[in-house]
Formats: C-alpha cells, structure tokens, sequence
C-alpha cells in the first residue's frame, strides 16, 4: 500500500494491515508508535538506553499481537500504555535489587540553554522523587501528569477502578509535595510563584 | 524546645511547573534506532505472501514416498508384486521348490548351474 495513504489510517487498521503482511503498515505504525512509546519509558525510567530497549520489547510483543487483534477490543496505544507500563515496572523492579540509580545524561545542543538547563534540573529531581515512590503510584503519576491521560484511561490502562487511580494519585502527589520541599528554592520554583 | 525545620511542601503549582519541565525533558527518539525498529517491523511480518504447507498425515507421507516412483500406477505394481513375492514365500510353486532345494543341497553355484570352477579359471591352459 502506498506510503501517503497509509499515514491517514487509525492505528487499528494499520495493524490489520500489518496482520496481513503489509510491509508500509509496518513502517509507518513503528514511526508513530515508537517515539510515543520511547517518551512513556523514558518518563518512567529516566535512562535512555533502557527507554530504548523497552520501546522495542513493547514493539515487538504488539506485533507479535497482531494477528489475533480484535478490532473492538482496546485501542492500540491503550494497550501499549499497559505494555510499556508494566515492562517499565519490571525494569524498576530488577534496578531496585542493584545499584542506585544514575540520572542520563543528554546531550545539549538546543537554544534557550538557561531554561533547557533549569528543565533538566527540574526534571531530574522529579525524576528522583518519582523514583522513590511505590511503583504503581510512579506509574499512575507519570500517565496523568507527563503523559496528560485520563483517570478513566488509566484506570483501563492499570486494570483498577478510577477511585483507585485518584488514591494512587493523591498519595504520590502528597509525597512528591513532600520530597521536593528542601529543593524548591534550588530549583527555582519561587520565581515562578 | 524542639522546632519543625522541614519546609512546607509544594503547592500544586510548583508541581505542575515540574511536570512542564520533565516533559519538556524528554530526549527525541534517535532515528537510527527508529530505522532499526522499522527494520524488525518488516522482519516479524506475518509470512501471509508464502503458501503454507499442508500438515502431512499417514496417508500424506505415504503419498509423497510413492511419487518418488512414479506415482500410484507404479506404487500398485510395487504392491502387487510384493503380495505375490509374499504368496510364493508362504505356498511356493513346485518349479520354485525344485530350485531351491536344488541350491540348497549344493555345495556351490558351479554344481548349481553345472559349470566347473575349471572351465571359468582355466590355469593349465593358460
């Protein structure tokens, strides 16, 4: 199938296609998917090669999926956001038993570098908190607050009731409040007040 | 008189202010990587495009062994030769019969077929 038509179709028939043995299915549901993926594991996991290897596990089990996928079932970013979340966890789970955890480094080539440097600050000591929190209470946190879904979408995507999200959700915001307290000044969070 | 030092948490909009700057954080995909992912998208393809080959039973092997002689005309031959190979095994013939007790009660095939060793390697002639 030609690559421009292709790119209007809804995931779920792309995948179909993919089913079928469509090698332009398989190209253009990689590069929308992929950089979806990789900035949820990314989120989760602050370590881009991790993030990396993640992203092509998640990949690959869909693929994998394709052929037995229902239509109506779930939508397919729905279903990598479970996916992804839970190989993420496993990831957590397995660095836990190791050594501490060290933040990534990335390189820095863009403009804006003051406030590309006060981001990094930021999102490295939130990364850290993050990590400190429960895991499903890190997952719930990153899905609504870096990934902008809905309690309803998380809910479907961590398999527990909305009541359960909004308790996971509450908590780790308390503890997030609670953690990044003596930073707030070094992170410069009272000039934006 | 003990004191409480910690400092009050964050306000939402300190959070939030963090949440706006961790997602702007986030690296872009490295489109090398995202060429090798799409490289194995086309190699975990289903293979649709090949015909499967159909599971071969018993009778599917059996088939397939006779082709390599010739097919079922040549295989029912082979059959029937072999059942009447089996019927002169358990009721030989008399001719048969007189043959092999013939071959049996020699000594070697030069008596059998009545040639001697002597007309075959003539050594004093020679």
């Amino acid at each position: 199938m030609a690559l421009d038509a292709s790119q209007n179709l809804e995931d779920v028939e792309l995948l179909a296609r993919f089913a079928q043995g469509d090698r332009t299915a398989a190209q253009v549901l990689t590069a929308r998917l992929a950089p979806f993926v990789f900035t949820q594991a990314f989120r989760m996991l602050g370590d881009r090669a991790e993030a990396e290897d993640v992203t092509q596990d998640s990949l690959l089990r869909l693929w994998h999926a394709a052929p037995d996928w229902q239509p109506g079932q779930a939508k397919v970013t729905t279903w990598l956001y479970r996916v992804t979340s839970n190989l993420c966890i496993d990831k957590l789970r397995r660095r836990k038993r190791h050594s501490g955890e060290e933040l990534p480094e990335m390189p820095d080539d863009r403009p804006d570098m003051e406030r590309r440097l006060q981001d990094r600050a930021r999102a490295q000591a939130l990364r850290a908190a993050l990590g400190d929190l429960p895991d499903r209470q890190k997952q719930a946190m990153v899905l609504r607050h870096l990934e902008g879904l809905s309690n309803p979408d998380i809910a479907q995507i961590m398999q527990i009731s909305v009541e359960a999200v909004e308790s996971l959700m509450s908590r780790g915001k308390r503890s997030l409040a609670h953690a990044l307290a003596p930073q707030k000044k070094a992170l410069g969070l009272e000039d934006d007040g | 008189m003990d004191k409480d030092f910690s400092p009050p948490p964050l306000n939402d909009q300190d959070l939030d202010a963090l949440f706006a700057s961790a997602q702007r954080d986030t690296p872009e995909l490295d489109p090398e990587f995202l060429t090798r992912l799409q490289v194995q998208a086309v190699a975990a393809l289903p293979d649709t495009a090949a015909p499967k080959l159909p599971r071969l039973g018993v009778f599917g092997v059996l088939s397939q062994i006779v082709a390599q002689f010739g097919g079922w005309p040549a295989g029912a031959g082979l059959a029937m030769a072999g059942a009447v190979g089996v019927v002169i095994g358990v009721s030989p013939p008399d001719a048969v019969l007189d043959i092999t007790s013939a071959y049996f009660q020699t000594e070697s095939l030069s008596e059998l077929s009545g040639i001697g060793f002597e007309a075959e390697f003539n050594w004093e002639d020679s």
